[in-house]
């Protein structure tokens, strides 16, 4: 058991997207990967941007700026890759971030109510309330707007 | 005479690999298994031969054209895909299913020795579209699934529309003689 385990702490990984920060559990990420090619291609899965090529694995990128900032991201430079889950198995997921990520290791605190269910909770680091991620309700947090028609199919 | 092989005790590794055409929709370019394509053909040469289907059963699908005593339905390739629309110069004829595809471009062949699954991250209509996604020149191109252009459904939708408009017209003409 760590340190941080024996005092009821858990390890997170601080993220950047748009202009806020949140944190993600830190043994779901693998790693933070540098600003790749993004590759774009006629899909019409909510929040799916495309794919990025890392170690010779093909890697899906989830754009999540619109829902957790409300409008697109232009100033990301890196992408975390973080595991998602698909019942028992799990796949590598990327997130565009900011670049701007730490360790941390904090309480969770309850999520506050009204607060949309890809919070899972939130850490006080400092001054600073920092909401933790949720990545597979934040990911179908979309999923009902999914436009099956063809004329929304491609997302650049 | 045979030489025997220097290195016949360590197992050569066959690297299968696929040859296929890469195609371009809308600066969109596309991998389809080259033995999935009987014939590609400029519009123009198929201009005269393309009948309209006046009832609009699939959006997507405005013509049908007769080869070898088969009805191919001519799907759109911008439509199919949601692209913007252009003007496409060729049709890819399939071999295995009823439809035509119309496309801006080929772009050349290629020979692929992997294609990757589809990342189930991928949850709507490009899972019938896609057999999986091929890396080629430090390009991710989706490689096609024929059967995917138009459903069994489709193919029914379209063949009652064809057949009522070929009614129709051979009415016409009996009406005319």
């Amino acid at each position: 058991m760590t340190a941080a385990e024996q005092t009821g702490k858990q390890s997170y990984v601080l993220l950047h997207v748009g202009n806020r920060r949140f944190a993600l559990r830190s043994e779901l990420v693998e790693e933070l990967a540098p600003p790749v090619r993004l590759h774009h291609f006629p899909n019409t899965t909510a929040l799916v941007a495309g794919v990025i090529v890392r170690r010779g694995r093909i890697v899906p990128v989830y754009d999540v700026a619109p829902v957790l900032c409300g409008r697109e991201s232009s100033i990301h430079r890196f992408y975390l890759v973080a595991r998602r889950s698909f019942g028992t198995d799990s796949e590598a997921s990327a997130i565009p971030v900011n670049g701007e990520c730490e360790l941390a290791s904090a309480e969770l605190l309850p999520t506050a109510v009204g607060e949309p269910g890809y919070f899972t909770g939130s850490l006080e680091v400092g001054d600073e309330k920092i909401q933790v991620l949720n990545l597979e309700a934040l990911v179908r947090s979309r999923a009902g707007s999914n436009d099956s028609s063809n004329s929304a199919g491609f997302r650049r | 005479m045979k030489f025997a092989s220097n290195d016949s005790s360590k197992p050569r590794r066959a690297r299968h690999s696929e040859a296929v055409i890469l195609f371009c929709i809308a600066n969109q370019t596309f991998a389809i298994a080259a033995d999935a394509v009987q014939e590609i053909r400029s519009t123009d040469s198929l201009g005269g031969a393309a009948i309209e289907i006046e009832q609009a059963e699939v959006p997507k699908v405005r013509h049908l054209v007769e080869r070898a005593r088969r009805t191919y339905y001519v799907v759109s390739g911008c439509a199919h895909f949601g692209l913007r629309v252009t003007r496409p110069t060729l049709v890819l004829i399939l071999r295995q299913i009823r439809a035509a595809v119309l496309v801006d471009s080929i772009e050349r062949m290629a020979d692929v020795t992997t294609i990757h699954p589809l990342p189930r991250a991928f949850e709507g209509e490009e899972r019938k579209w896609y057999r999986g996604l091929t890396y080629l020149e430090d390009r991710v191109i989706p490689v096609i699934h024929p059967g995917g252009f138009l459903t069994v459904e489709e193919f029914a939708r379209l063949d009652q529309a064809a057949a009522a408009s070929n009614a129709a017209q051979q009415m016409v003409g009996a009406e005319q003689g």
